[in-house]
């Protein structure tokens, strides 16, 4: 099975084809991205359990913690990611603290 | 190419004390330093208070108003000692016995508030190994997140203190024998800066990513241990990791999950057997972690996994103490009231680090160690919940220390030795290769079950990822590059990897965390692993325990 993602990476988007396993989270999703697809993606992640909060992002349009959050695409048959809106994006999914 | 002649005064910048980390003990000493008078600068690579181990740790054992009635500091020592498998130093084990009540008791006045049992005193709960009920939790047990909430607070209000996110420690800066400050990149910029400083204070927390399945963040790439070993510290008793002994290996996407009520639960293997009836007939399941890790470790290697465990008996426990790990699970698709889960062990601590004596300093001048980058409190095995009480009260004391060092230095350091990892590159290996190997040998030969010449292959394996490491593909250097953050990590990885092995290598006898198949028993003399680096070469020699010995006399 294959994936369509977008990522919002502000003056640009980026989409990529991946390799799907229904069991994946949005996190191993970009995780797979920067290592076989991208190595400029810049997304930010901690303890992996729902507890730091820092990889926190916009999935498919609706705020939610990538490393909880299953890989799915919406309507649009794209999993659509960006950044959170509010405070400084330093690049692509990462935001400052 | 960056052009640095210019920029080199500049991009110095001064503190009093400066903080590498950000985690429990970082924070303790950073509030402890500014409350002494200082001024206190306090990095970390990622989200300043966020990043590391302390985020998910579930309790804290501690002693206080609230204690058992027949407990006390001599009790609570006693477990230590009895648990560390005569590799605990006594007198950390001491100071953290009598410290603990003082620390909580501070932490509280700031706002930290203890989770209450149903008759309205603090619940107190058992953990393996401690002979009397004395774990603590805080947010229901999302302790380390309190904790790390109360000390963020307490940092942030204090204008002594300036934090700083997304800061990587690439290398400590010296003058003669002395730590006078450290090389640092801001990753949100690509720019390296030096720190002077007239104290440093490592609390970069622990090493488990060196295996695939940790229950740490990513963060806890082991790079303490390389930076003190690198400024001529001495890093003890570095084979001693621990394994946190049941943890979810399936689904995926919550592997390396600590399962903290295991004690309470029963395991099973593929036959349904539960198995701990072989092996701690006694305790079965609430046996100390190293014993556990063991058995566990021996049911996979003889082919008896996979391995489950059984909560579905004591779900309202399960429910009333950990309710968000019983969440996580359910959200994954496992409800445990219905059905066990599938477990593995998951690299979970470091026993060893950086030595140090009584007052958090290391055996280098200006150079202090807390937390999870220290070592030498819990030998051979750490108590549950003992963590996150050392972070207290070691943090504490590095803080108050370091705050009498005066001399300072403006460093000679030249920043362009931090361009290798800024710039482009052709060769073969990727830096999350590089991370990878480190974790396959570290799984293959260097986990649980360790073998003489499993050990000897892995030094073989290290030597030649060393040169792979000189062989890196770089092609991404945009500010806040995931690349160069690998690659530094995996410089840092690799240094403390070796430590691990050569130590391991050497201990020839099983103690504590460290099993060897080929010396499954205890060695009468008791000797700590010392592995430090002379005039570029590193070394490795051991040292005799006597009784009433302290390793901080070294
Ligand atoms: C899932 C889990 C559960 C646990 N449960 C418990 C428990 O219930 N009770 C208990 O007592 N202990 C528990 N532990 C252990 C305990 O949490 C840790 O040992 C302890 O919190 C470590 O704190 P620390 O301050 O030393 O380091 P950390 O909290 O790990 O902080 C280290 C910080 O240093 C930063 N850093 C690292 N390298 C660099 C660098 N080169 N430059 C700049 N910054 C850097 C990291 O980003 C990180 O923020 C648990 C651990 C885990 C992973
Ligand atoms: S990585 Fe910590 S909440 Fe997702």
């Amino acid at each position: 099975m294959t994936l369509q993602v977008k990522i919002d990476r502000g003056v640009t988007t980026s989409q990529y084809e991946i390799d799907w396993q229904d069991d994946m989270t949005v996190l191993n999703v970009l995780e797979n991205i920067y290592r076989y697809h991208d190595p400029s993606i810049a997304f930010r992640f901690s303890c992996r359990t729902g507890l730091c909060t820092t990889c926190m992002m916009m999935i498919n349009g609706k705020p939610d913690l990538s490393c909880q959050k299953k890989a799915e695409p919406s309507d649009d048959g794209f999993l659509t990611l960006s950044p959170l809106p509010k405070g400084r994006t330093i690049r692509d999914l990462i935001k400052a603290y | 190419m960056l052009v640095y002649e210019s920029v080199v005064v500049m991009n110095v910048i001064s503190t009093d004390v400066l903080v590498i980390g950000s985690g429990a003990a970082g924070l303790s000493a950073a509030v402890y330093a500014a409350n002494v008078g200082r001024q206190v600068l306090i990095l970390d690579k990622g989200a300043l208070g966020r990043s590391g181990s302390s985020v998910g740790a579930v309790q804290i054992a501690g002693l206080g108003d609230f204690s058992h009635p027949e407990d006390e500091p001599n009790i609570y020592l006693n477990d230590i000692l009895d648990s560390g498998r005569g590799l605990s130093d006594p007198s950390l084990a001491k100071i953290l016995s009598n410290e603990i009540d003082k620390r909580l008791g501070e932490i509280m006045d700031w706002g930290l508030k203890l989770d209450q049992s149903k008759d309205q005193n603090v619940l107190l709960s058992h953990t393996s190994g401690h002979r009397l009920p004395r774990s603590l939790s805080a947010k229901k047990g999302k302790t380390g997140l309190g904790i790390l909430h109360t000390l963020r607070k307490k940092a942030t209000k204090n204008n002594r203190i300036t934090t700083w996110s997304d800061v990587i420690t690439v290398e400590l800066v010296k003058d003669g024998n002395r730590v006078i400050g450290a090389a640092v990149i801001d990753l949100t910029t690509n720019t390296p800066y030096v720190i002077q400083s007239k104290s440093t204070i490592l609390a970069t927390g622990g090493a488990a990513q060196l295996f695939p399945v940790t229950s740490n963040p990513v963060q806890s790439t082991g790079d303490g241990f390389a930076l003190g070993l690198q400024a001529g510290a001495t890093l003890i008793d570095m084979e001693q990791i621990q394994f946190y002994p049941v943890s979810v290996a399936k689904p995926a996407s919550i592997a390396g999950l600590c399962i903290s009520f295991y004690h309470y639960s029963k395991l099973y293997n593929a036959n349904g057997d539960r198995f701990m009836t072989k092996y701690a007939p006694d305790t079965l399941e609430d046996a100390t972690r190293d014993v556990l890790s063991i058995a566990i470790a021996t049911e996979l290697k003889e082919g008896r996994g996979p391995l489950t465990l059984d909560a579905t008996d004591v779900i309202d426990q399960v429910k009333q103490e950990f309710p968000h790990e019983y969440q996580l699970c359910a959200d994954q698709g496992v409800d445990l009231a219905k059905e066990p889960i599938t477990i593995a062990p998951a690299s979970h601590f470091m026993m060893g680090g950086v030595l140090i004596n009584e007052y958090a300093q290391s055996d280098v001048k200006g150079l202090y160690v807390a937390g999870e980058t220290s070592g030498g409190l819990h030998g051979g095995n750490r108590l549950g919940n003992n963590a996150l009480s050392e972070c207290l009260v070691f943090g504490a004391r590095a803080g108050i220390h370091a705050s009498y060092e005066t001399f300072t230095k403006t460093p000679k350091y030249d920043l362009a030795k931090l361009d290798k990892f800024l710039q482009t590159k052709s060769g073969q290996h990727r830096p999350f290769e590089i991370k990878m190997l480190i974790q396959e040998v570290m799984n293959q030969f260097v986990g649980i079950i360790r073998t003489e010449s499993g050990l000897q292959e892995a030094l073989n394996r290290m030597n030649a990822i060393g040169q792979k490491l000189q062989n890196i593909h770089l092609s991404d250097t945009s500010t806040y590059s995931r690349e160069v953050l690998d690659f530094i990590e995996a410089t840092h990885m690799y240094k403390t990897a070796d430590a691990v092995v050569h130590s391991a290598f050497q201990r020839r006898e099983s103690r504590g965390a460290h099993y060897i198949e080929e010396y499954p028993k205890l060695q009468n003399a008791i000797m700590h692993n010392l592995f430090y680096r002379r005039q570029g070469q590193n070394e490795l020699r051991q040292k005799e325990v006597h009784p009433n010995d302290t390793t901080s006399e070294n």
